[in-house]
């Protein structure tokens, strides 16, 4: 997706953060926490020009929804574009080392995932800081590198 | 997870969807997403059909034979949550026009999700 669309969404979900409780509301949370961070990702991979930055949109790694001409969304294979999240798909091309720096920061976010939304184990204050803080960083690496000149 | 616990961790995601805005289309249908798979996996258990251990995530994860085994057991659920996972390419992940209407349509599919699984097992 282009980065501007990217851009709109952070700040969109953002505010939205802003509204939930980290705890009370853990599951959302955490669920627009990680999505905050997978756009500033994408955001960062496609101004270094590791990914692709076009309106296609993932279904699975390498299967794309893809806008014919008539407009109509189709899916179909297309080289990388967004990732769904970090890791999936992995990127084999050199990745510069500050967003080599915010994957391993949203790798933190994604590390809890599964146990506390999926599973069982009951979300900690500890466990929100430490995601809190891991986007944060994340967000600061992406307004670095994106200060330098888009 | 045990049946009792997806109906809470349900019920907590649909009380979070009350602060979604006008706005927030996204996370609406995520919020749909996460809180229909609650309520599947709510009606899979009490109806016997799976472990508390065997867990649905996403429809399109699941291999075709346990498509087939869950259809068996609620094929309109299985096809609602579908049609909610199918909105969150074009909509969550991309920037197509129509988000407020995708995400209206994703909760009137949880609010019938949660109305079945309700009735079928108070």
């Amino acid at each position: 997706m282009n980065i501007a669309s990217h851009l709109e969404k952070i700040g969109r979900f953002e505010a939205l953060r802003a509204r939930l409780d980290s705890l009370e509301d853990f599951d959302l949370w955490f669920w627009v926490t990680m999505n905050t961070g997978t756009n500033a990702v994408n955001v960062a991979l496609h101004h270094a020009g590791v990914t692709r930055a076009d309106d296609v949109f993932p279904t699975q790694p390498g299967v794309y929804l893809i806008p014919a001409a008539d407009g109509q969304l189709l899916p179909g294979f297309h080289p990388l574009g967004d990732v769904l999240h970090v890791g999936r798909p992995k990127v084999d091309a050199p990745v510069p080392e500050d967003i080599a720096e915010m994957m391993r920061a949203m790798e933190v976010i994604e590390h809890h995932r599964d146990p506390c939304v999926r599973g069982e184990r009951e979300p900690t204050p500890a466990i929100a800081e430490e995601c809190e803080r891991a986007l944060r960083r994340c967000l600061e690496l992406l307004a670095r590198r994106v200060g330098k000149g888009t | 997870m045990q049946a009792l616990d997806h109906r809470q961790r349900a019920e907590r995601v649909e009380r979070s969807l009350a602060k979604c805005g006008p706005h927030d289309h996204e996370m609406k249908i995520e919020a749909a997403m996460l809180a229909g798979t609650h309520w599947v996996n709510f009606v899979l258990h009490r109806m016997g059909v799976t472990k508390a251990e065997q867990d649905v995530m996403h429809t399109y994860m699941l291999t075709v034979n346990e498509l087939r085994k869950y259809s068996v057991a609620d094929v309109w659920l299985m096809l609602a949550m579908d049609e909610i996972e199918n909105l969150r390419p074009a909509h969550v992940r991309g920037n197509v026009p129509g988000g407020a209407a995708a995400a209206d349509r994703a909760l009137e599919l949880l609010g019938k999700i949660r109305a079945k699984a309700t009735q079928q097992f108070r």
